[in-house]
Order: C-alpha cells, then sequence, then structure tokens
C-alpha cells in the first residue's frame, strides 16, 4: 500500500492574485492567517452523486481519518465549504448540484472526484450523464481514479488545503466573473428556462467580481423569464393537488 | 435567495404539509428522494422518485462486446458488486454453453460470500446510523474494510472487483490467502459479541427498531419481497437452496428466518446471515485446497466473441434479495437485450411506499435502511 | 413433490392451444403465448399451479420484426421452477394490458417499460414518469435511438492535449491510435 506522500498529484497552474484594495502591508498577515485557519477547518457537503459515495464512508471513520484534518461531513450547503462531487453526476442530479453549489457561501471549493466528473468515465456513451464536470461550475481539485482510493481521497484534500493556505484556490471567483460562460451551458442543457433561485448577478456585485464575462447573452436570456420560484408542488396520487 | 426578492404566501393553517426528502439527505441510502405528505410527524402518504443515478446501463450494455460488459456491470449495486458479475458470467455460460470448471466454482462462492460478508456489515452500520447510534457505523465500516483487503489481494480492486468473466475467473488466489481469510473469519467471528452488546441486544436499538416498518408474509409476498426482507417474515426462501446454481448444493448452510417482519426480525436476519456466511467460507476454505484444476475454461478470442443466439434468466442471491438477469444473444458480438432485475426495484419502490404510510417521519430512513434497498439498482 | 408437479405443468401446458411449450431444464420453463392469451395464463398459474412470484417483465426491442416482445418471469414457491412467457406485440401502437390485479411487483416494470420503450399498458396504476422526470427525448432504449451520436450532439469533450503530450510531439512521437479510428 503506498503512503500518503508518494502519490503523485498534480497541481492547476497557479491563477494570479487579484489586486489587493488594501495597501497596508500588514493585511495579507491576516488574510494568511484567516486561509491557514480556514484550509484546517473545512466542513465538506458529501453529496454522493455516484459511485464513488461508498469510499468516503472509510475515508471519513477510523482508518484513513478525515477528521483529523479538519474536515467534517456537514448535511446543510449552507455551512459547508467543500461540495464532494463523488462520481458520475447524471443530468437529474446535476440541476440539484448546481442549486446546491449556489446555495454555499463564498469560499467554497469543489471536489470532482473519479473520472467520470474529468472526461465522462466509464459512462461516455450515456445518455443520462454529464460528462465534463468543469462546463457547469468551476472546479478546484480533480482526484481520479474508478474509484479513488480513500488514501487517494485524502491526498487530493491535502492538496486541497495546501492551495487554500496558499491562496491558489479560488475559483468561487470565476463562478461569478465567468457565469455567462456557465449559464450558457446549463441552459444548453437543462433548457432555455432554467433559474435558481440564488440570485448570482447581484452576488457578483456584492463581492465584486463583476467582470464583462458575467453578463452576456445567456443571462439576458435568463432575466427574460426569471420569476420568483413558486414553492415545490408535490403531486402525490391523482385524487389530492396541492392547493398553491 | 435575496430577502427582497422573498414574497410571502398564504397558507390555510392546517398540520399537513408536504416534505422532500431529497436527493441529498444523510437518512437516505444513495441519491434517493421521496416525496411525503405529513400530518404533524406522522406520514400519510409517500411517492417514491428515482433517476437521481440513471446512468442507463441496459442502454450502454447493448454497444459494448461481451467482455466489456463485465467492466460495467458491478456499477450497477454499489455495496455489493460481486453478484452483478457473477450472475451476467453464470447467463452467458448458459447461452453460450460453457462449463465454469469447479475449482472457479469455488471461487466464485468464496468471492459471492465475501461481498455478502462486507455488504452486511455497511448494511448494520447503516441502519445503527439512522437510529442515531453512530459507533456501530464505525465498526462496521471499519470491519467492512478487513473484507475489502482481501478482495483488493484477490481480485486487486477494493471495491469493483471485474474478477469474473464467463467460462470461469480471471487469476488464481494468492499463496496464503486462504489462511489470512480463516484469520479474517476468526477475527469477524470475535467480534460478534461485541456487535451484540452494542447493537442487537441492545435495548436502545430494539425499542427503537421493533415494530417499525412490519410487514406480514401475506404483504410480502403480494408485494413481490425476496431476500432477508422475506426471510424476516418467516418464509424461508433462498436462491441457494431453491434454485441453485455454482456448487451451493454441495454446501450445508442453514437460513435463518424470524417470524416479526419488522425492522428489527431484518437486521436479526441479517445478522444470522452474516454468521452462515463464514460457515460457508469455512467450508469453501477447507475444500478449496484439494480441488485442482483450471480455474477458466476456454473461451474464444474475447475481442471477438461472437455468443450464439439464444436467450437465459440467471438469477443469485445477493445481499438485498434476488438478482436476475435475462440476457438475450442474436449471435452478434455484443449483447442485444441485457435486462437487470435488482432486488431493490421492489423493495424501494413499492415496499418502502406502503410501509411508510401510518409510520413516523424519523422512522422512514430506518425502514429505508432496514429493508436495504439500493438506488442505483432502481435506476440503473 | 415438485416432480409430479411439473409434469403436471408440462402436461397442462401442453394441452391448452396457442401456447408453445419448451422445458429447457429442470427449474427453467419457456412458454410462447399469442398476446391476447397471456393473462389467462398467468392467471392460470398463479391461480391453480402456485406461481405466485413476479421475477421480472422485460421488453425486448424486435425492430426487424417490427415487433416487441415482453417476458413474463414468474417463480413457484412449492414446484421451485421458473416460468418464463414470451409473448409479441406490434411496435406500432405499443399498447397492452397491465397484469397489475394478478402481481402488484407488475407496476414498476410496467412504468420501466413504458418510460423506456414507450409501451402503454392499459390498467396499471401509474403510468406517470419515474426515473426519466426530466428527459424530453425519445424513449431511450429503442433500437433506432443511438445513445452515442446523441452524446455527441449534446455534449462535448475535454481538450485534452497537456505539456507532456506536446512535448513528446516536439520530438516525433504522438498518439498513434485514436478510438475513433477503430471503431
Amino acid at each position: 500500500m503506498s503512503t500518503i506522500d508518494n502519490i503523485p498529484v498534480r497541481h492547476e497552474t497557479p491563477v494570479a492574485e487579484t489586486g489587493s484594495k488594501r495597501s497596508n502591508p500588514l493585511a495579507h498577515v491576516f488574510d494568511e492567517l484567516v486561509n491557514f485557519c480556514r484550509s484546517r477547518s473545512l466542513f465538506m457537503l458529501h453529496y454522493c452523486t455516484g459511485c464513488g459515495a461508498i469510499e468516503l464512508p472509510p475515508a471519513m471513520t477510523s482508518r484513513f481519518d478525515m477528521e483529523r484534518l479538519g474536515i467534517q461531513p456537514m448535511v446543510s450547503p449552507r455551512q459547508a465549504d467543500i461540495l464532494l462531487i463523488t462520481g458520475y453526476v447524471s443530468i437529474k442530479t446535476l440541476k440539484r448540484v448546481i442549486l446546491t453549489y449556489e446555495q454555499m457561501p463564498a469560499p467554497k471549493y469543489v471536489i470532482g472526484i473519479c473520472s467520470c466528473t474529468v472526461n465522462g468515465g466509464m459512462y461516455w456513451q450515456s445518455y443520462a450523464t454529464a460528462k465534463m464536470l468543469k462546463q457547469y461550475m468551476p472546479v478546484d481539485i480533480y482526484i481520479a481514479g474508478c474509484m479513488p482510493r480513500p488514501e487517494a481521497v485524502i491526498s487530493g484534500l491535502r492538496t486541497l488545503m495546501d492551495d487554500i493556505e496558499s491562496g491558489r484556490a479560488d475559483s468561487w471567483k470565476k463562478y461569478f466573473q465567468n457565469y455567462d460562460y456557465y449559464l450558457g451551458n446549463q441552459q444548453q442543457l437543462f433548457g432555455e428556462h432554467w433559474q435558481t433561485p440564488t440570485d448570482i448577478i447581484a452576488e457578483a456585485h456584492h463581492y465584486e467580481l463583476i467582470t464583462e464575462q458575467t453578463l452576456g447573452e445567456h443571462t439576458a436570456l435568463l432575466e427574460k423569464h426569471q420569476k420568483p420560484l413558486d414553492a415545490l408542488e408535490m403531486r402525490l396520487t391523482g385524487k389530492e393537488k396541492q392547493k398553491t | 435567495m435575496r430577502p427582497e426578492n422573498y414574497q410571502a404566501k398564504s397558507q390555510p393553517p392546517s398540520n399537513e404539509y408536504e416534505l422532500n426528502f431529497g436527493p441529498n439527505h444523510p437518512g437516505i441510502e444513495g441519491n434517493y428522494a421521496f416525496k411525503v405528505k405529513l400530518n404533524g410527524d406522522e406520514v400519510l402518504e409517500a411517492h417514491a422518485d428515482a433517476g437521481y443515478l440513471h446512468r442507463g446501463f441496459e442502454k450502454l450494455m447493448e454497444g459494448r462486446l461481451w467482455i466489456q460488459n463485465i467492466a460495467l456491470v458491478p456499477r450497477i449495486c454499489v455495496p455489493d458488486p460481486v453478484p452483478m458479475e457473477v450472475c451476467y458470467s453464470l447467463a452467458i455460460e448458459e447461452i453460450g454453453g460453457l462449463q465454469a470448471p469447479e475449482r472457479a466454482q469455488w471461487i466464485r462462492v468464496m468471492q459471492l460470500e465475501m461481498s455478502r460478508l462486507a455488504a452486511h456489515l455497511f448494511a448494520f452500520g447503516g441502519h445503527a446510523a439512522t437510529t442515531g447510534m453512530y459507533t456501530p457505523m464505525f465498526w462496521g465500516v471499519a470491519d467492512r474494510d478487513l473484507v475489502l483487503d482481501r478482495f483488493e489481494e484477490l481480485t486487486g480492486g477494493r471495491v469493483y472487483s471485474i474478477y469474473n468473466i464467463p467460462g470461469g475467473v480471471r487469476r488464481d488466489i494468492p499463496d496464503g490467502f486462504l489462511e489470512r481469510l480463516s484469520n479474517l473469519l476468526d477475527y469477524l467471528q470475535s467480534r460478534l459479541p461485541d456487535y451484540d452488546n452494542l447493537f442487537f441486544t441492545n435495548q436502545v436499538f430494539v425499542k427503537r427498531a421493533r415494530d417499525v416498518g412490519k410487514m406480514t408474509q401475506e404483504q410480502a409476498l403480494k408485494w413481490g419481497v425476496t431476500g432477508p426482507n422475506l426471510r424476516a417474515t418467516g418464509l424461508a426462501f433462498d436462491v441457494r437452496r431453491d434454485d441453485p446454481y455454482l456448487v451451493y448444493d454441495r454446501i450445508e448452510f442453514d437460513i435463518p428466518t424470524e417470524p416479526g417482519g419488522d425492522a428489527l426480525s431484518r437486521n436479526l436476519v441479517r445478522r444470522a446471515e452474516l454468521k452462515q456466511s463464514i460457515h460457508i467460507l469455512r467450508q469453501v476454505i477447507d475444500r478449496l485446497p484439494s480441488i485442482k484444476g483450471p480455474i477458466r475454461c476456454p473461451i474464444p478470442n474475447p475481442l471477438a466473441w461472437n455468443v450464439p443466439a439464444g436467450e437465459a434468466y440467471t438469477r443469485v442471491e445477493s445481499s438485498k434479495g434476488e438478482l436476475a438477469y435475462y440476457v438475450v444473444s442474436t449471435g452478434g458480438d455484443k449483447p442485444y437485450r441485457v435486462h437487470v432485475r435488482g432486488p431493490s426495484s421492489m423493495h424501494a419502490v413499492q415496499v418502502l411506499e406502503n410501509l411508510a404510510v401510518g409510520s413516523r417521519l424519523e422512522d422512514i430512513a430506518q425502514i429505508m435502511f432496514s429493508l436495504d434497498a439500493c438506488p442505483p439498482e432502481v435506476d440503473r | 413433490m415438485s416432480k409430479e408437479l411439473n409434469i403436471w405443468l408440462d402436461n397442462l401446458l401442453e394441452d391448452i392451444e396457442s401456447v408453445q411449450f419448451n422445458r429447457k431444464s429442470s427449474r427453467r420453463v419457456r412458454v410462447d403465448v399469442a398476446s391476447e392469451a397471456l393473462p389467462a395464463l398467468l392467471e392460470l398459474l398463479q391461480g391453480h399451479a402456485s406461481y405466485v412470484h413476479l421475477s421480472a417483465i422485460t421488453c425486448v426491442d424486435w425492430i426487424d420484426d417490427d415487433e416487441f416482445e415482453l417476458v413474463y418471469h414468474v417463480w413457484s414457491y412449492e414446484t421451485r421452477s421458473l416460468v418464463s412467457a414470451h409473448t409479441r406485440i406490434p411496435r406500432d401502437p405499443g399498447v397492452y394490458l397491465s397484469i397489475y390485479d394478478l402481481y402488484q411487483p407488475a407496476a414498476f416494470f410496467e412504468r420501466d417499460i413504458h418510460e423506456m420503450f414507450g409501451v402503454y399498458f392499459e390498467g396499471s396504476p401509474d403510468m406517470g414518469r419515474f426515473i426519466l422526470t426530466e428527459w424530453d427525448g425519445p424513449p431511450p432504449m429503442r433500437k433506432e435511438f443511438d445513445s452515442e451520436s446523441f452524446v455527441n450532439q449534446t455534449f462535448t469533450w475535454e481538450q485534452y492535449h497537456p505539456q507532456w503530450l506536446k512535448d513528446i510531439e516536439e520530438e516525433g512521437g504522438g498518439i498513434t491510435t485514436r478510438p475513433e479510428d477503430v471503431r
């Protein structure tokens, strides 16, 4: 069995830092401290989208303990940092995953586990799975395998922790900066009337991450038909329908 | 949602409301959704919503060679992948007129029982976790990992082994493997009293699980329930005994049943099956060194293999119930039709919807885990 | 006991007309029935011969014959044998009767066949979508639906040209066989 430090992992090329508004030279010390603490207490939202979910309990429990790294499973997306996409994402699940991703507060990180998130994987011919996850939401780390061992998962998480500590893991900003591209891919897959309850453009304004790629033809299409979403209507049987 | 976008709606006051147990929920095994209509805490109606794990397996299998499907097939049932491979291989052997040699059949029995051990340990853990007891989950997952270590030694893969091919198994067992497996069985048997104290005879769990999701035998037969769930209502039906395949007719084992039909009985049946699997594995370990021979019967070049036309319906007892494959071949190098009948097709849909009615909200997760419903099998 | 019941069953099935009967092994029987007679045969099997367990309903798409073949696999706990009843229905209307009142598990399989093949079962309690709830294409398991061409139209693939491959190509090497050429 290989140990943690000799499993080769690949790093994304480092992204240039966006210019900081503060000119105080000690401000970056506080940022580094925040990044250090953030990288050591990550809550992961374990959205077990596919096969890879079976190797998450071994990674979380005592044998390959993930909790010693500070990573703990969390049930609600509103309180989670990492979205773990363990395995292939079917189209029906992809809608829910995007809703979940948008519900998470920034900064948030996405890890794509298993080869199916990379380029389709074993189900590349399937009409019901999404092929490249990074077309629909920005992904920080991929952990390839089918399925990856728990040691590989932990190694990927360590890489993510290093990236967070050094400030390289800011793909959540890419979602706001390139929202038009992501929305275009989502609309192409789900139809033109795709919308989510989260107002991404307002959030982009809030985080001051608007670029010229944020708005485009797809966001214009979204604006045309965007309406407040109704509560979930459930048709349980033909006999009783909900009154809303 | 931003506060300025929220629009309040006026609802008539009532105790009834509808809840979406969405795909991402700690109380649901895998990605599966329920829409339940509740009156306070009590469930009035439940409606299953599947499709979150759909990959179109049956369509994928029609586009790949016979041998390539062996890599696809274990992924249909994630916690218990070996019966899928074995059932598919048996179907092709039946169509193609192949006969796996005896040593291969004993090795297949060994894998199936090891996979049953792993799946049951996982199921205990899951069931305990829904009642709020997380220690059995940790124990179950840790012990399952030891079984997966044996799988890794035997086949190279922890979860998806891809070790069976039509005609036999790929490789022979390593040296000393049977000894290590025997040590593992000793260890698991020594752990059972601890499990009993913590979980099976623990009054906290017993009171929580008794009379939850109660099924009578007539209901079980009417709803098409198979496997440990049916044995928990008192009917001793096991595909290994009644429709024997491989060498099960030469192995002696009991079929445990329980009369209760509730979640506690299902759990106790799985515990008894764990002991029976250990018993079967010990018999295999005793017999296997004396059975010598090839581990594979000769098959033509797998990349250009035209299986003769025909059809076969093979059944295997997986840890969840009766697993069946219907394979149709028209003499080509790809299957014409493969239909997978997973045991959870009945359990996760009809049975769960019927049993959830009248139970409480917190028991839905427990019923689902006690039925050992596996959503990837429903969706394929 | 099961052998006598098997013999009785064989005699019974041979006597009925419009039923072609073939015992494949001691536990497998294949029966070919006309589509009008199938529900009656299943009722007979369930009532008189204790075939109470419906194991599966399979649909096979014979596009060359322009027919769907429906196979009903029923199992008896007493005789311990499985009867697979095959019947063919024309592909064009693709409508058949449901056997939900005989066997309750049929509801799942009929719903599944309706989604995947488009065959409508009259009398089935719920023909609504179950797995493919957000799918608006043709029924995917039909033979005319090509999954790979659908995928190539709808999705794009990763352009995989990493640095190490570029280095190899500079030296004159590269990928020799692409999967598309071999298929």
